[in-house]
């Protein structure tokens, strides 16, 4: 009955509830977005990379390899001979070694040459590896592997010929356009930079930056039957795999107290923590605007909640007259607020997770973020219990006004 | 000899607790089950004061509110709302009934506090229309009746417990003459079908006639005798 009561009540006064109904719901979306996006943003993040236990570049800093290296932001002041590679390579704690060469792109999308190892070795979120989605892996020098991104922005097909260019900017003014790449694979989606990355063997990119003469003479061996042998001189970065990971530190130690040459080794999990502890302010930031909003939602129910105490001085003295205690009134106040605040975390459930289910192409198409629609987390499920908490506080202060005022002022109705 | 329906033995009263004046105070006054008391006074005379502490909604400073021979003020704040809910009924001038409720869920409501099983819509009808309520009005909002209608409700409502007090608060003073005349008729033949105890309240004269005993306030009320 008493719920019966409140319902009608809030009915009746639809037009304030409404707003206030609004304003929650409003607030509420933003909390959850905030921590829902904060948290598949650090899960996307952390899935970029996995099954890599030591990433070795150029000495530089770990933030600076792992941006470079895995997320292809920003460039390498120097690079890493290909004999130390191999050094790496001989070393008999390690398992496999894929190096990485960075610094040309095509139409803005980073072009990184590597070898076929790539393919079995890069692992992103639980240690799944990378899918063609149609074609195969590169065979000669100038084969391309695209990530879906860039097929899909650039709408590439197996068979295409693409250009690279040197640099990094979307329009540039060296062209290796003398040695087109054929593209022979087509990546599946994995919401991580590989998308958005073309893929082509270290030897053509070598290749390209040849001299015109001697890039000639090895385009022509390579149309006689087999394209000569060509290696690197140096190398972005590499990703290795050990045989143990209890060697990890071992061997980080050794490359970097190497005298031969300069080098950084770095571990991609700590490289990651140390990269969204940065992160972590604007994180910060985000969930207190959202908390404050949340704030002056609830303060907002209980003065839409007060200010209806005077209108109501009537309706609270009949309930007293037929029978209700002080603490009936108490509870019929704290039960319409949390009736509107349980509404209101539904809608913004429901609203939340409609908008991201909608959004989600978008996203991964313009951010190359996935974001899940599934806003339904333990985590969301705790704030979502400890907002229905503080509305149940926010609301014992008009719900104590109605009771003392009906302790008081009795059956004074006029 | 008739068992008493409310006593009075030596009730003070004043709201403002630093005051050393009391608002009422009455050293006696008894009235027995089944009579039909016309409670006059001026405005301010402390007729809504009395009414507060005979429903247990005020609690007396002194002395002791006895109900049906139960020490009524000296119970328990959750126990006397019980004991309201199933005793006593009450009729307001106005705000009588819940607006946004239905005439029937007004009724059950008072059903509810009283902790009686909620009549259905048969034994609804047979009540109102004991008060010459039509059936479909229970389905109606409070909001959608007339006054003369919303006090017949209130009646309903006051009654549905079967109260052995029935206190009423100028009931009639919304009213024009035709329809107050109508409704004390009605009010009386229920209570007298019922030997429901009435404490009437009014500062108009002329209802008087209705009632068995006129009781002036002033009299009953000696706090301007009792200043400590």
């Amino acid at each position: 009955m008493i719920f019966r009561l409140a319902t009608k009540s809030l009915v009746n006064r639809k037009h304030s509830v409404m707003l206030t109904l609004l304003s929650l719901v409003v607030s509420i979306s933003v909390l959850i977005s905030v921590e829902h996006i904060r948290h598949q943003a650090k899960e996307s993040f952390n899935r970029t990379l996995s099954g890599v236990d030591l990433i070795v570049g150029a000495r530089s800093g770990q933030l600076n390899l792992l941006l470079y290296t895995v997320f292809r932001i920003g460039s390498p002041t120097t690079n890493i001979s290909w004999d130390a590679v191999n050094e790496l390579e001989r070393n008999k704690l390690v398992d496999w070694v894929v190096p990485i060469s960075l610094g040309d792109s095509h139409r803005g999308y980073r072009v990184l040459g590597t070898s076929r190892d790539y393919f079995a070795h890069y692992k992103y979120g639980q240690k799944q590896q990378l899918v063609l989605r149609q074609g195969t892996e590169f065979n000669t020098p100038f084969d391309a592997v695209l990530g879906a991104d860039v097929a899909k922005a650039l709408n590439y097909k197996i068979g295409d010929s693409i250009a690279i260019a040197h640099g990094l900017g979307q329009v540039s003014f060296t062209k290796h356009d003398q040695a087109p790449f054929t593209v022979t694979g087509i990546l599946a989606p994995t919401g991580t930079p590989v998308d958005k990355t073309i893929h082509i063997p270290l030897s053509g990119l070598e290749a390209v930056h040849l001299k015109p003469s001697a890039l000639s003479q090895y385009l022509k061996a390579g149309e006689s039957g087999s394209y000569p042998n060509l290696r690197p001189d140096s190398v972005t970065s590499v990703l290795i795999g050990l045989k143990s990971k209890f060697a990890t530190f071992k061997l980080q130690r050794s490359i970097n107290t190497n005298k031969k040459e300069p080098m950084s080794a770095i571990l991609p999990g700590v490289a990651l923590a140390e990269l969204w502890q940065v992160l972590a302010s604007v994180e910060n930031v985000l969930r207190v605007i959202a908390l404050l909003i949340l704030v002056s939602s609830l303060l907002g129910l209980s003065t839409m909640l007060l200010a209806s105490m005077r209108e109501r001085r009537g309706e609270l003295a009949v309930l007293r007259a037929i029978g209700a205690g002080p603490l009936t009134v108490f509870l019929l106040i704290e039960i319409e607020a949390l009736m509107l605040t349980a509404i209101s975390i539904l809608l913004s459930f429901g609203l939340v997770s409609t908008l991201l289910w909608l959004s989600s192409d978008w996203l991964i198409e313009h951010y190359g973020v996935f974001i899940s629609a599934s806003v339904f987390t333990p985590t969301l499920g705790v704030a979502a219990g400890v907002i229905f908490l503080l509305s149940a506080v926010v609301a014992a202060m008009p719900a104590i006004g109605a009771y003392r005022t009906t302790l008081q002022s009795g059956l004074a109705v006029r | 000899m008739t068992p008493l329906a409310i006593s009075l033995e030596n009730l003070s009263f004043r709201y403002d607790k630093k005051s050393t004046r009391y608002t009422l105070h009455v050293p006696e006054w008894t009235v027995q089950q089944g009579e039909k008391i016309f409670l006059k006074g001026a405005s301010g005379s402390g007729k809504t004061t009395l009414l507060n502490l005979l429903c247990g909604t005020l609690s007396p400073v002194e002395g002791e509110v006895k109900l049906l021979g139960e020490a009524f003020s000296s119970l328990r704040s959750s126990k006397r709302d019980t004991f309201r809910a199933r005793h006593i009924g009450v009729v307001f001038q106005q705000f009588n009934l819940i607006p946004y409720l239905t005439v029937k869920e007004n009724i059950q409501l008072a059903q509810h506090f009283g902790g009686a099983k909620l009549s259905g819509d048969h034994e609804l009808t047979e009540l109102t229309s004991r008060l010459k309520l039509d059936a479909d009005l229970l389905n109606r909002t409070a909001s959608e009746l007339s006054v003369g209608q919303q006090q017949r409700v209130a009646i309903a409502r006051a009654l549905v417990n079967q109260p052995e007090i029935l206190i009423a608060d100028e009931p009639t003073s919304a009213l024009d003459s035709d329809a107050r005349h109508a409704f004390m008729t009605l009010l009386m033949e229920v209570v007298q079908t019922t030997n429901t105890t009435l404490i009437f309240v009014s500062h108009d004269p002329s209802l008087a006639e209705y009632l068995d005993k006129t009781v002036l306030i002033d009299e009953l009320n000696q706090a301007k005798e009792q200043a400590q």
